[in-house]
């Protein structure tokens, strides 16, 4: 065995994935050749360091848990279940990374999947209300580009007054707004157009306690969240994940004008 | 055994290499576990057609899947990047000036930022052959690679590490000696 030869089987030689043929030569080939044999070392001392250095990243225990839950309502999904957590919206957080950000942040907002238990009906729920409305193409029951149009027509429907705003500025145009019914309540849907792209935000009073946000897919749809301005802001649309809750992020935050 | 139980004796067990995979894949903590949590719900689809011996390699296909579909709708402008001509000669797109180098290489971070910056083809069979310990055929498998292109994606991936900058050390180690 020549060097070019030895040289081009040292990595896989070094895994031991040589067969036994060519492991007899290349040993008897790096007995000869001192430059070989050396290849041969960093590549162990490669190795030595890899093990060494690089870390390893076990599944944090919050992500255990989830995966847990999951099963365990797959096991037994039983409607008492949906009963107890239905009603309210219940968003989780996805990891403790999204938590810390946003306690500093205290506005709650940040991107992270929904928990799945509770949200996943949710989630669905309002890609079908979307797919619903695009089909029978009843997006809009107010269209207007104004605000202080669409903003009106919604509180004198609603037990609540929702914020509307247009953001043509940022490609994110009001089209106008339509009233659904969503987890069993009435709910304010504000359409907006990006590019090509159709965008429901199912605006509702804030639940409870301020939960950090919410990030999913369903069937290709994407399904964003957010909380801030009192309101909780779900946000449904074929327009990329990160786009999305970017924009789902800045309805939340604008300040009530 | 109902589903759920053969997903918790036979996949559970290998969340950790899951997660492993899928954050050196991915690079961000938020999005391993989002491509964990969904490799988790094929896997229990599935979980069926799984035979006992071979659930990690099997478990570890489905988060390399579910990491890919995740990359093409969440990352589609890093896939030209990866794909093609720069698997071939990519070595740190984001490249280290020398100060920086000098700066890394002194502290252990400097060999796990390098495998890191990795292209995600090398990347992917190095962490499963160093950290997991998966044989070539295993690996080939789970890539969906011949077994060839295993070890020689394996050996180019170590002499992208041997020779990149944030590597010095280990050049130096080596005395002279160039590969």
């Amino acid at each position: 065995m020549n060097c070019n030869e030895a040289t081009s089987l040292m990595s896989a030689f070094t895994d031991g994935e040589t067969d036994r043929a060519r492991t007899h030569s290349i040993e008897r080939h790096l007995r000869t050749c001192p430059q070989c044999a050396e290849a041969h070392r960093s590549l162990l001392a490669l190795r030595t360091r890899l093990r060494a250095e690089v870390p390893y990243f076990p599944a944090p225990q919050a992500l255990r848990t989830r995966i847990a839950e999951r099963l365990e309502h797959q096991a037994s999904s039983s409607p008492v279940d949906r009963a107890a957590t239905s009603g309210r919206w219940r968003w989780l957080t996805a990891g403790a990374l999204g938590g810390c950000a946003a306690t500093v942040l205290a506005w709650m907002i940040g991107t992270s999947l929904l928990q799945w238990r509770a949200n996943e009906d949710l989630a669905l729920e309002a890609v079908q209300m979307h797919v619903r409305a695009t089909l029978n193409h009843h997006l809009i029951d107010i269209a207007s580009s104004d605000q202080h149009t669409v903003k009106p027509w919604l509180s004198a429907r609603l037990d609540y007054s929702p914020p509307v705003q247009d953001f043509t500025a940022d490609g994110f145009a009001l089209v106008g707004g339509r009233l659904d019914y969503f987890d069993r309540q009435p709910v304010a849907t504000l359409v907006y157009r990006y590019r090509e792209h159709t965008i429901d935000v199912f605006v509702r009073p804030e639940s409870a306690r301020a939960p950090p946000s919410s990030l999913r897919t369903v069937r290709g749809f994407n399904v964003a969240h957010a909380t801030g301005s009192g309101m909780d802001w779900l946000a449904v649309s074929d327009v990329n994940t990160e786009g999305l809750s970017a924009f789902v992020q800045k309805l939340a935050q604008r300040k009530l004008p | 055994m109902s589903n759920e139980n053969r997903f918790r004796t036979l996949v559970l067990p290998h969340l950790d290499a899951a997660h492993n995979l899928a954050r050196w894949l991915t690079r961000d903590a938020d999005d391993a576990e989002d491509v964990v949590q969904d490799a988790c719900v094929r896997a229990l689809r599935y979980v069926e057609t799984l035979r006992g011996g071979e659930a990690k390699s099997w478990f570890l296909t489905i988060v390399r899947r579910a990491f890919y579909d995740w990359y093409r709708s969440n990352r589609p402008q890093e896939i030209a990047r990866d794909a093609g001509a720069a698997i071939d000669t990519a070595v740190d797109d984001a490249a280290i000036g020398p100060e920086q180098a000098a700066l890394l290489h002194a502290d252990s971070q400097a060999l796990a930022d390098a495998v890191a910056k990795l292209p995600l083809g090398y990347r992917e069979v190095l962490v499963l052959r160093e950290m997991e310990e998966l044989s070539y055929k295993e690996i080939a498998r789970i890539a969906d690679i011949p077994i060839g292109t295993v070890m020689s994606r394996l050996a180019r991936a170590r002499a992208l590490l041997q020779c990149s900058p944030l590597l010095r050390a280990i050049g130096e180690e080596r005395s002279g000696a160039r590969s």
